[in-house]
């Protein structure tokens, strides 16, 4: 007779439990999507930042930031240790190989343009470079991917360009070059002439530098076959207090503790597996690129999760007020069943289980709705799918139940208060 | 001593005495009428009798328990057992068929029987009828649903608002021949009416004026089947 009746109140008031079942369905829709969105957003804000460059700078051990810091130069004696050209496909063999989104080395050297007075820096690189791995794999990688925000007048050179070169629009504009001028760059007693294909805008102080395939400064400097530096662009995830100790000292980890931070994104667990593959490297996060990104990702998860709780809360008070008003149109007939012998706790289970059923079917099709509200969430912010997490299943099925039985709070005071005699004869 | 004993008891809203020292006697078997004008405190007696209310003070003795002082989940018992119930307005579910409004009540009484529920829609010529929701009948048959549903737990006590008070002459009949059918089965039938008519078919009728009994009217001709008069 229990079912008959919660079957009975179910379908027989479409209209009534529709509403509230579209509540519940409007909460664990904008819930699941929020929860799938917030635990894939990590990735995807990760993959939005990666187009503003890199976060990690390899270095050869020994060597600084001498060059950028004091101006002092290759040859002498100080900075002169470079990294071999042929390990830097290692970089993408690594534990976190699939985190490494680009890389691009660095061969820098001084040199003198046309007429200028004071010398250039000339850095040669990738700007699309094949790559066979000992894997089997292959890529390609370079300044095209890397700084692909910048404003290019002309064109990208690609490593075959031998003979191109890309220079700063400040030099460009001081030294009066235009796109198609060939220019003259002369390095101690080497000299070489280069077409500038493109003129381009960085905003940073590589608008005054000239970039060209890294063969011509290995040839121009003599170093065949190595590199100054390496910028890596890596999906990383936040720094914790685990990955600040690490990064400071991972001897000082327990061996639990390191192999969590060794098998975790962290931008110092990654820096130390490309250590481990390019010989006498030292790889540093840029710090300000992967404390922002982790800033970000904070705010972000954090400003989702508020939309979340919101959205519940809003729920919760919808249910509240649709049942509130449900039971009160019921009054008589809580009041009779009362009357007719049934205590409180079955008249209020009575009700209960109605709601539940109710909230389960808005739950479930809210929870559908949600994983297509993730989808165009996706899609229109960031441009791809968002991953389904089974873990928001069991997430959004406790908040549905929290909520809905939160929400009906209200009208089981209600029912618990009402007095028989007051709502069937009037007193 | 009778079924039902009223002992000087009164009912009092704020300032409002809706009820002033009633003292009455209901006997097994009897069929008793209460009238009076709107105010005289005809609801609030039927609600303190039907186990809905408590009276401010005096004592109300039902089958020899003393029910004035019993509390609400005790009240709710009494009234689950002993009392069946029926209103003016009828108070069914609406989404519940005829048959599934009786069977309502026998499910917080004790265990539903569909073929029980049926023979108390029979009692009251609705066994047709089971399989049809309240708004598919007439008053009339939603009276008589109601009268079911008040007898599916054999009460000792039919306590009956107004039961034709929404009804045309032709359901009025049929209503109060059902009700003479109960009594002459033994019930005990308390009806509180405004209609002289309904409350001739009672051996006894209870006048209430202002919260007090004005006087009581032994009817000498109570309609066919009334019983013995007193």
């Amino acid at each position: 007779m229990f079912w008959r009746m919660v079957k009975g109140a179910l379908f027989r008031q479409k209209g009534k439990m529709a509403m509230i079942a579209f509540t519940v369905a409007l909460g664990a829709s904008l819930s699941t999507a929020m929860l799938n969105v917030m635990l894939d957003v990590g990735d995807k804000v990760n993959q939005e930042l990666k187009a503003y460059g890199a976060n990690i700078n390899v270095m050869p051990k020994g060597a600084s930031l001498l060059d950028d810091l004091y101006g002092v130069r290759e040859g002498g004696g100080v900075s002169d240790k470079y990294l071999k050209e042929s390990e830097l496909g290692g970089i993408k063999t690594i534990f976190w190989a699939f985190n490494i989104v680009d890389f691009a080395p660095y061969l820098e050297t001084r040199v003198r343009v046309n007429a200028l007075e004071d010398e250039i820096k000339l850095a040669g690189t990738w700007f699309s470079h094949h790559l066979e791995l000992p894997t089997g794999e292959s890529l390609d990688t370079g300044m095209v991917n890397m700084k692909n925000w910048w404003d290019v007048s002309g064109q990208w050179l690609t490593d075959q360009d031998t003979d191109g070169a890309m220079v700063g629009s400040l030099l460009a504009g001081r030294g009066g070059i235009q796109t198609g001028d060939s220019i003259r760059i002369t390095s101690g007693s080497q000299s070489v002439s280069l077409e500038v294909k493109g003129i381009f805008h960085a905003g940073s102080d590589e608008d005054e530098q000239i970039f060209v395939p890294l063969p011509v400064v290995q040839e121009l400097t003599d170093r065949e076959g190595f590199v100054s530096r390496v910028e890596v662009s890596a999906l990383t995830t936040p720094d914790n207090e685990l990955s600040r100790r690490a990064a400071q000292n991972p001897k000082s980890l327990s061996i639990k503790e390191w192999e969590t931070w060794y098998c975790t994104a962290y931008v110092s667990a990654i820096c130390y597996q490309i250590d481990e593959v390019v010989t006498d490297s030292v790889s540093k996060p840029i710090r300000q690129v992967a404390e922002s990104e982790g800033a970000i990702l904070e705010k972000t998860q954090l400003l989702m999760l508020l939309i979340t709780v919101l959205c519940l809360v809003g729920s919760a008070l919808g249910i509240s007020n649709l049942v509130t008003a449900s039971v009160m149109e019921r009054s008589k007939e809580i009041g009779l069943l009362k009357a007719v012998g049934a205590n409180n706790a079955p008249v209020s289970w009575l009700i209960l289980t109605e709601i539940l059923c109710t909230g389960i079917t808005g739950g479930v099709a809210g929870y559908f709705a949600g994983l297509g509200f993730a989808q165009i969430i996706g899609h229109s912010v960031f441009g791809s799918a968002v991953d389904i997490k089974p873990m928001v299943i069991p997430i959004v099925a406790v908040l549905v139940f929290a909520v809905t039985l939160a929400g009906s709070v209200p009208s089981i005071r209600y029912i618990l208060s009402l007095r028989p005699a007051e709502v069937l004869h009037g007193r | 001593m009778g079924m039902l004993e009223l002992i000087d008891i009164s009912k009092i809203y704020g300032s409002v005495n809706a009820l002033r020292n009633i003292g009455l006697t209901v006997d097994q078997g009897e069929w008793l009428a209460i009238m009076g004008p709107s105010g005289s405190g005809k609801t609030t007696l039927m609600n303190i009798v039907g186990c809905m209310d408590k009276p401010s003070q005096g004592a109300v003795i039902l089958d020899g328990v003393n029910i004035s002082k019993e509390s609400a989940k005790n009240l709710t018992a009494i009234r689950r057992d002993k009392i069946g119930l029926i209103f003016q307005q009828f108070h069914l579910i609406s989404y519940l068929t005829a048959l599934e409004n009786v069977m309502a009540a026998q499910y917080y009484h004790s265990m539903p029987d569909e073929g029980e529920a049926l023979e108390a829609l029979a009692r009251v010529g609705l066994k047709d009828r089971a399989k049809h929701f309240p708004s598919q009948l007439s008053g009339g048959e939603q009276q008589r649903v109601c009268i079911a549903r008040a007898l599916i737990n054999y009460p000792m006590l039919i306590l009956a608002d107004e039961p034709t008070g929404n009804l045309d002459e032709a359901n009025e009949g049929i209503v109060l021949e059902i009700l003479r059918k109960l009594h002459q089965d033994g019930s005990t039938i308390i009806v509180v009416t405004h209609d002289p008519e309904v409350a001739e078919q009672a051996q006894r009728t209870v006048v209430l004026e202002h919260g007090r009994i004005a006087r009581i009217i032994r009817n000498t001709s109570p309609g066919p089947g009334a019983g013995p008069s007193l």
